[in-house]
C-alpha cells in the first residue's frame, strides 16, 4: 500500500486565524476516510489544500509520492484530484451532460464523440441517464450533486474529495447522494470525505478523523471513534450532533 | 411661432449621411473601447501590481476628466509634441480610450459578480486561469455585463456628438451647419435629437432581444 497523500506539518492561517497547526495526515490508496468536527475546526481547509485550492503557510504536500512544490503543475495535479463541493458549483451555462464533458474536453483534448460517450456513462451511473439535456437549475439539489460527482469522475481522479456534500440538500434528497457515494466507495475509490452524517461514516469509513480546532484530535475505525471515544472534546462532539 | 419643418426635409439626405458618420463613429469606438475595457478588467483582477495599479490609474484618469478635454488633448495639444492625428483617428481613438475606462468596470464588476465556486469547481478539474475564464467565467459574466454594457453604448453614441468639436462632420455637425445657412436653429435641434433618438431606440430593441434570448437559456 502506497501513501497517496501526506501532510506533514502543515500550517495553514486566514490572516490571524490559524486553521491548520502542524497537521499531519497520510491516506492510503484505495482508503476512505470521513473527517468530522465542529464548524471552522478545518475540515473544509484540508480538503482545499489536498487539491492546492489553498496555499499552505508551511509544511508540506506529497501527492503520489511527490512533494508538490512551486514548481509542481498544479492544473495537472488537479486533474488527478476530483472534488465536490457543498454548493454543487455546477456550472449553470452548460447542461447535465456538457458539465461533465468539459474538463476531459478543455483539459485533456479529449473528442467530444469519445467525452459524451464515458459522461453519459457516469451519468447512467449516477441514476441520470434521463437529465442528461438539463441545466442545472431544471435539477433538484440532490441531482445537481450527483451530476457534479459525475463530472469529477470524468476527468478519472486517483481520489476523490467530499466537501460537505449533503449539507445544502433537502433531508429527503440526502439519501440519494449518500447512495451515489457509496457505490463508489465500493468501486474502490480512494475518498476524503467532510460531512455530519454520520451513518454514512459507520457504514463506509476505514477511518474516521475527529478534528478539532486545526487539529487532529483523535482517530480510528468508527467504532473505535464513535463506540469508545477516548478525548472528552470528541464525546461532547458526538453527544452534540445525535440530540 | 412659425416652425418650417420642410426646410429639414429638404436637407434630410445631408442629415442621415451624419448618422452614418455618428454610427461609424460608435461603432469603431465601441469595438476598441471594448478592446480597451476587456483588458483593462483583466488588468485590474490581475495578481500581477504592475498591471493592476496601470489598470487603476487608466480607469481614475479617465473617469476623472471630462471627454470634451480628452479628445481636445489628442488633437490640438498633441500636435504640438509633433504628434498628428486626423481628427477621424483623433476622435474615435479619444471616445474608444473614454468608453473602455467605463466598460473596464463594468466587465471588472461583471467578472467579480460570478460566484466564486465556479472558479474553484473549474480550476478543481484542471482548468488553467485562461480556460477557466474563456470557458466558465467569461460566459457567465457576459450575461450579468450586458444591461449595464447598453447603458455605456447608448452613452458612447450621443458622446460621439463631441467629436464635431474636433471636426468630425457627424449628426450634430451636419445639423449646425444647415443651421448656419438656414438659421432654423429649433427645427434642425429637434429633428436631430430625434434621429439620434431613433438611433439608440434601434440598438435598444436589439440589446433587449439578446438580453431576453440568453435569459431562456
Amino acid at each position: 500500500m502506497n501513501s497517496l497523500v501526506e501532510m506533514k506539518k502543515v500550517r495553514k492561517t486566514f490572516g490571524a486565524v490559524e486553521v491548520l497547526k502542524d497537521f499531519n495526515l497520510q491516506l492510503q490508496e484505495g482508503e476512505r476516510v470521513v473527517i468530522i468536527g465542529p464548524s471552522g475546526s478545518g475540515k473544509s481547509t484540508v480538503l482545499r489544500c489536498i487539491n492546492q485550492l489553498e496555499p499552505i503557510q508551511s509544511g508540506c504536500i506529497h501527492f503520489a509520492g511527490e512533494p508538490v512544490t512551486r514548481q509542481t503543475d498544479l492544473c495537472a495535479l488537479r486533474m488527478q484530484i476530483g472534488m465536490v463541493f457543498q454548493r454543487f458549483n455546477l456550472f449553470p451555462h452548460k447542461t447535465a451532460l456538457e458539465n461533465v464533458t468539459e474538463a476531459p474536453m478543455v483539459v485533456k483534448g479529449i473528442s467530444r464523440a469519445t467525452a459524451e460517450q464515458e459522461a453519459l456513462r457516469l451519468l447512467a451511473k449516477v441514476g441520470l441517464s434521463d437529465k442528461t439535456a438539463n441545466y442545472p437549475r431544471e435539477l433538484s439539489g440532490g441531482q445537481q450533486q450527483r451530476v457534479a460527482i459525475a463530472r469529477a469522475l470524468a476527468m478519472n481522479p486517483k481520489i476523490m474529495l467530499f466537501d460537505e456534500p449533503t449539507s445544502a440538500l433537502d433531508p429527503e434528497l440526502v439519501g440519494e447522494v449518500l447512495l451515489t457515494m457509496k457505490e463508489l466507495a465500493e468501486d474502490g475509490m480512494t475518498m476524503v470525505v467532510v460531512t455530519h452524517e454520520m451513518s454514512f461514516a459507520r457504514e463506509v469509513a476505514d477511518r474516521v478523523i475527529f478534528m478539532d480546532q486545526g487539529m487532529i484530535v483523535e482517530q480510528g475505525s468508527p467504532v473505535e471513534v464513535f463506540e469508545r471515544p477516548r478525548h472528552e472534546r470528541t464525546k461532547a462532539f458526538l453527544k452534540r450532533i445525535h440530540h | 411661432m412659425n416652425l418650417d419643418y420642410s426646410i429639414v426635409v429638404n436637407k434630410l439626405p445631408l442629415l442621415l449621411e451624419g448618422c452614418w458618420v455618428t454610427l461609424e463613429i460608435s461603432f469603431f469606438s465601441l469595438l476598441l473601447g471594448m478592446v480597451f475595457g476587456t483588458a483593462g478588467a483583466l488588468c485590474r483582477l490581475s495578481a500581477n501590481p504592475v498591471l493592476n495599479r496601470l489598470a487603476f490609474l487608466y480607469v481614475w484618469i479617465i473617469r476623472g476628466t471630462p471627454v470634451m478635454v480628452q479628445l481636445f488633448i489628442l488633437y490640438f495639444g498633441l500636435p504640438q509634441l509633433g504628434i498628428k492625428l486626423s481628427s477621424m483617428t483623433a476622435g474615435v481613438f479619444g471616445l474608444a480610450v473614454n468608453t473602455g475606462a467605463y466598460i473596464t468596470e463594468i466587465i471588472r464588476a461583471g467578472i467579480q459578480a460570478v460566484d466564486k465556486g465556479q472558479l474553484e469547481a473549474s480550476m478543481s478539474l484542471g482548468m488553467n486561469y485562461r480556460q477557466s475564464m474563456t470557458r466558465i467565467i467569461g460566459p457567465q459574466a457576459a450575461k450579468i455585463c450586458i444591461p449595464p454594457l447598453v447603458n455605456q453604448y447608448i452613452m458612447t453614441l450621443k458622446n460621439s456628438s463631441i467629436a464635431s468639436l474636433v471636426t468630425i462632420t457627424e449628426l450634430f455637425r451636419t445639423g449646425e451647419q444647415i443651421i448656419y445657412t438656414t438659421f432654423r436653429s429649433f427645427e434642425v435641434y429637434t429633428v436631430v435629437a430625434v434621429l439620434y433618438l431613433i438611433m439608440n431606440s434601434i440598438f435598444m430593441i436589439a440589446a433587449d432581444k439578446l438580453e431576453k434570448g440568453l435569459a431562456r437559456r
